[in-house]
């Protein structure tokens, strides 16, 4: 590859978000902006071969966008002048046409990105559409890769994307930053977002990648959802739950070569072979966690990162300090009440109290609706009744986990615990 | 841009006092900010849905019916115009009103008949069913 093609795949990358929220912004209109960045890209492979790299090439890319879109609204408005309904329906593109001007303004790169992560994240769209529109304007994967990362068809994409934008036109949402009194919680919609992207490829990592389907692709997502994490913090340098957001994520990650073992069954938090955990990754999170506690101003992201953290501090698992994990469940149970949180605070209650304890919390779930059909509950079930000595029930409760568990890796697991119990 | 919002009660949810109280804004502060900044445009209370009549066409004849269609719990009891820049701004003015806090407040934004683009089959008022599910799960 030549250096000034390198060059252009590398802008691509760190680039593409910020030349669509610059056309994004200016001409209010998604897809115009798409085009015009995709056109600006190719207008780069072409001339940066030939004339050299430019020495900004983001500015050089977002200009370039930009005239594109003029050229396209100058266009649109010539051919709509030539009959008289359509002549009625150029008056509101005036503004944006002059707004586009590719001087206007000084350039904020980061406000663009900014805006357009809250666009995407909006909570006026459906979710998908909104992790799918996150993905395709802020990292600039193709419709086809985010299918294939969804495990749906590029149709199905296509049309879920096409959905978002149309009702982002629809309902009136711009490309801005939202107004202080709505600004909390949309900041909370875009971690929402942003977590569940990278829970996506977090699951992915625990299953055999090559035997499940897109597995290779859904694991990228977990990358992805880091970076976009981190580019969140740089624009949001004061939201300390952000910033936990990233430490959990750098966490939680920095275990993913444990987290299979090489037959393609999970490894358990207990099993993992820490040698393989990424130090510099951990590092890293205990660092980025220790400047959101900073601030003072606590929130559920940054006790998860907590809690990360104490597994990841433990140098054996016989060495986790689990009442500590217990306190700080109690802490996050008390901020997010949910049933997922009240099952993983009975494993650590099970830890500090014993089997029997952790089974009474576990009972007192059995009716929750949100974890009907969990493989989870009946898995740590059994996992408690064999400590406490009843083997017979635990398998029991195991052949119920593998009745609901839809991951490969999980099912293997659940296999090799019921063939050790049987066998005993 | 244009919105309705919709002022809805349902037979569940408290009744919202005259007065201010639980951080509960009032009516009166609500309609002097926002009507008098000029975004809110046109408002007013409705008759409960007792007194709605309904009308349809059906098979090239009008069917007039003495009641509403809605199927759902929630009555309109009053509506508001808003002229906002965009729907982050409406939200806003609609997150302070009042039944806001013990009913719910529906925004439907204005479909300017020029706007050919709109007139996609997709774009049903109200949408899909939000948290449909994530993809592929």
């Amino acid at each position: 590859m030549t250096a000034a093609a390198a060059a252009a795949e590398d802008a691509f990358r760190s680039e593409w978000g910020r030349v669509l929220g610059a056309v994004a912004r200016s001409t209010g209109d998604l897809d115009l902006a798409e085009e015009s960045a995709q056109e600006a890209f190719a207008t780069a492979l072409r001339t940066w071969v030939r004339d050299g790299v430019p020495d900004a090439p983001g500015a050089w890319l977002t200009t370039t966008a930009r005239r594109h879109a003029i050229d396209v609204l100058r266009r649109r408005r010539t051919e709509s002048e030539k009959t008289a309904t359509a002549a009625r329906l150029a008056a509101p593109l005036q503004a944006p046409l002059q707004d586009a001007a590719p001087d206007d303004g000084p350039s904020d790169p980061d406000g663009d990105l900014l805006r357009l992560l809250y666009t995407c994240c909006h909570p006026a769209l459906p979710l998908e559409g909104r992790v799918a529109l996150t993905l395709r304007s802020l990292t600039g994967m193709t419709t086809a890769q985010v299918a294939r990362a969804f495990l749906v068809p590029e149709a199905t994409m296509a049309q879920r994307l096409v959905r978002a934008k149309r009702r982002i036109r629809a309902t009136g949402i711009t490309f801005r930053v939202p107004p202080p009194a709505l600004r909390g919680e949309r900041t909370a919609d875009v971690l929402v977002v942003l977590y569940l992207l990278f829970t996506e490829g977090y699951d992915a990592w625990a299953e055999p990648a090559h035997d499940v389907a897109g597995g290779v692709e859904r694991r990228a997502l977990a990358d992805d959802a880091v970076r976009l994490v981190r580019l969140a913090t740089r624009l949001l340098p004061d939201e300390p739950e952000v910033r936990g957001l990233l430490a959990l994520l750098l966490l939680q990650h920095a275990r993913r070569d444990a987290r299979s073992g090489p037959d393609g069954t999970t490894s358990t938090l207990a099993e993992q072979d820490r040698s393989l955990w990424r130090d510099d990754e951990i590092a890293d999170g205990l660092r980025e966690l220790d400047t959101a506690l900073a601030v003072g101003r606590p929130g559920p992201y940054q006790v998860q990162a907590a809690i990360a953290a104490l597994h990841c501090r433990a140098p054996t698992a016989a060495a986790t300090d689990w009442a500590e994990v217990l306190a700080l469940y109690d802490v996050l149970l008390a901020m997010t009440p949910s049933p997922v949180v009240a099952l993983n605070r009975a494993v650590a209650l099970a830890e500090v109290h014993g089997p029997a304890a952790g089974l009474a919390a576990i009972d007192d779930l059995a009716e929750e609706p949100a974890l009907v059909g969990y493989h989870l509950l009946p898995a740590v079930r059994a996992e408690l009744l064999a400590r406490a000595g009843r083997p017979d029930q635990a398998a029991a409760a195991l052949r119920a986990a593998l009745d609901v568990v839809d991951r490969e890796g999980d099912r293997r697991l659940l296999r090799r615990r019921l063939a050790a119990l049987t066998t005993w | 841009m244009r919105y309705l919002m919709l002022v809805l009660s349902t037979p569940d949810d408290a009744e919202v006092g005259s007065e201010g109280t639980d951080g509960v804004p009032r009516i009166e502060d609500w309609v002097d900010r926002h009507y008098g900044s000029g975004a809110a445009v046109l408002g007013d209370r409705l008759r409960p849905p007792e007194d709605a009549v309904g009308v349809r066409v059906r098979g090239g004849r009008v069917v007039v019916t003495d009641g509403p269609y809605s199927e759902t719990k929630e009555a309109i009891g009053g509506f508001d115009v808003l002229d906002a820049p965009d729907l982050d701004t409406a939200i806003a003015i609609a997150s302070e009103h009042p039944m806001a806090y013990a009913g719910a407040i529906e925004l439907r934004p204005f479909w300017p008949l020029e706007v050919a683009d709109a007139a996609g089959g997709d774009v049903t008022a109200g949408g899909e069913p939000a948290g449909a599910g994530k993809g592929g799960a």
